[in-house]
């Protein structure tokens, strides 16, 4: 069983970095105007918390000392985090359909909806533990 | 950046950027950069995209995607820095722009000064006026190949081979990125406008169900006749007098079909449903027009078209003004067309037996054997004289050669009229 607790949060990451790239210039407007008006609608709502891109750039940090230090492939990749929408709402249910209505799934990118937890995983089964 | 909302985002800002921004970086890399101009603009809308709606609008977008579009065009021009070390040649010259890369952003005047250019360069006359056409929609237009390819009936493909032989010779020619110098530039300008005009009317032979799309064709060749105003070198009279024309025709485009898209003769349009914004513009523009003494045809068929749109029916048309103006149009540009067109406004004015003489009388009256308006107008004139025989007849011939389905539709309509009177 799970012991974290949810927060009354919910991230959604955009993912594909890659999505939109053979539209033409009207057509990236219609996606541009739509995507601000998906935006628009979640901050009228009073659900936005947060938003942010992220760089195409980054570094991939792995080995049990932290001593493997590659670029990734975060540019090329369809899975690639290309940023990420922080809602207030604690229903997971009404977080898929606010993605469900982003208009960029049109185009090919994928949205990940996830819980934000109170505290990570081990340490909500710490508490859970010596709570018992 | 704008707190929140898609305010600054007026709606033509990608495709109005997208022509600015490839001119500019064309000025600053060469002709024979085009493509890699094209490529990296695209990109940096896409990035645009992708990243502006998380935080709003960039203050200033234009310079936001030049930047971008900047930063790109270097990454490409180091990577193949390093590709082609040996080649000092080609390393030399991204050198010296990787060099100046960090010069301050071109203002308005200068890409105005640069759109120009790159207009001079799509409508090099070395260069066929198919690809002419294609490389203005999609370089100072914003247009993608496939939607240039809508607009003329054909296919994306179609579109893209037209452009990359464009490109291809652009570089095999080294075209310079230059507004022609004083002495050749009646003649280039002269090109342009011929090749914006026919654009345009590329536009309005808009058909059926495409006709939306081909619509987009009139307003671009309006935008570029606006370019080149925007500029002091070809502000000039015979530019203005093709807005005009240009304005004053297209006002009429929404009344051209009916609800089914029926193609309609000038007195079955709905007159209200006449633009009148752009009539307004039509005039403003041929009043500017007629500064100075030049009196181009751009001038004379704008006149004419400025008869029909202050006309308030079909019946009170100032045709005497009209017969007028294409007598003098018939000196400074005569040709079979005009004189077939000159024809009508005669029948108007003295009827239809008239008419029919006067077409009678053009030279080259062979050259019109192949235009279908030839056979349908001296079929409305016999059937205006009550010869239905004869009117069919040219009315036959007339749908053998008419090419779309709105104008063979339109033909098949006189054909019941005359074969069905009453």
């Amino acid at each position: 069983m799970n012991n974290q607790q949810p927060i009354g949060e919910h991230l959604l990451f955009i993912r594909g970095t890659h999505w939109g790239s053979s539209l033409s210039p009207a057509e990236l407007q219609n996606a541009m105007t739509a995507f601000y008006a998906w935006v628009d609608g979640l901050r009228g709502r009073g659900l936005l918390r947060g938003a942010q891109p992220l760089m195409e750039e980054g570094k991939l940090v792995t080995g049990a000392r932290g001593t493997v230090v590659t670029d990734g492939v975060f540019a090329e990749s369809k899975e690639a985090i290309a940023g990420y929408f922080l809602l207030s709402t604690d229903s997971t249910a009404e977080a898929v359909r606010l993605a469900q209505e982003c208009p960029v799934l049109a185009y090919g990118a994928q949205i990940e909806v996830r819980p934000v937890a109170d505290v990570c995983r081990p340490m909500a089964d710490v508490k859970a533990a010596t709570a018992a | 950046m704008h707190a929140d909302s898609s305010a600054g985002l007026t709606d033509d800002l990608f495709r109005r950027e997208s022509g600015r921004l490839i001119a500019s970086l064309v000025a600053q890399l060469g002709t024979h950069r085009l493509q890699l101009a094209e490529d990296v603009v695209q990109e940096a809308m896409v990035k645009a995209l992708q990243t502006w709606p998380y935080r709003g609008i960039p203050d200033n977008p234009g310079a936001w995607l030049m930047q971008a579009a900047k930063n790109l065009a270097l990454d490409l021009l180091r990577r193949e820095q390093r590709w082609n070390e040996k080649e000092t040649s080609i390393a030399a010259e991204s050198e010296r722009w990787l060099a100046a890369g960090d010069s301050p952003m071109p203002t308005d005047d200068e890409i105005a000064d640069d759109t120009l250019r790159m207009l001079f360069v799509c409508f090099h006359p070395q260069l066929s006026m198919e690809a002419q056409t294609a490389l203005a929609l999609r370089t100072v237009c914003g247009m993608s190949a496939a939607e240039i390819g809508s607009s003329f009936l054909t296919s994306e493909a179609a579109i893209s081979k037209r452009l990359v032989r464009a490109r291809q010779l652009i570089r095999e020619l080294a075209l310079p990125f230059t507004v022609p110098g004083v002495a050749e530039l009646p003649e280039r300008l002269e090109g342009v406008l011929g090749a914006i005009y026919l654009l345009f009317n590329e536009g309005y032979k808009a058909s059926g169900g495409t006709a939306l799309v081909r619509h987009d064709l009139c307003h671009e060749a309006m935008r570029l006749a606006g370019l080149l105003l925007a500029h002091q070198a070809t502000r000039q009279p015979r530019v203005f007098a093709l807005l005009a024309l240009m304005c004053l025709n297209a006002s009429r485009l929404a009344a051209r079909t009916d609800s089914e898209g029926r193609l309609l003769r000038l007195h079955e349009q709905n007159r209200a449903v006449w633009d009148q914004r752009l009539i307004h513009q039509g005039l403003q523009a041929l009043a500017n027009a007629s500064i100075g003494d030049e009196v181009s045809h751009y001038h004379l068929e704008a006149g004419i078209a400025a008869c029909h749109c202050l006309s308030p029916d079909e019946a009170r048309t100032d045709w005497q003004r009209i017969l007028s103006l294409y007598d003098q149009l018939m000196l400074v540009r005569p040709s079979p067309i005009t004189a077939l067109n000159r024809s009508v406004a005669v029948a108007r004015l003295h009827g239809p037996k008239e008419g029919l003489a006067e077409i009678s009388k053009i030279t080259d009256r062979s050259t019109l054997e192949a235009y279908h308006l030839y056979h349908a107008i001296r079929g409305a004139f016999a059937a205006e004289l009550g010869r239905a025989a004869e009117a069919l007849t040219h009315f036959r011939q007339a749908g053998n050669l008419a090419t779309t389905p709105s104008e063979k539709d339109f033909i098949q309509r006189r054909i019941r009229e005359v074969s069905e009177p009453g």
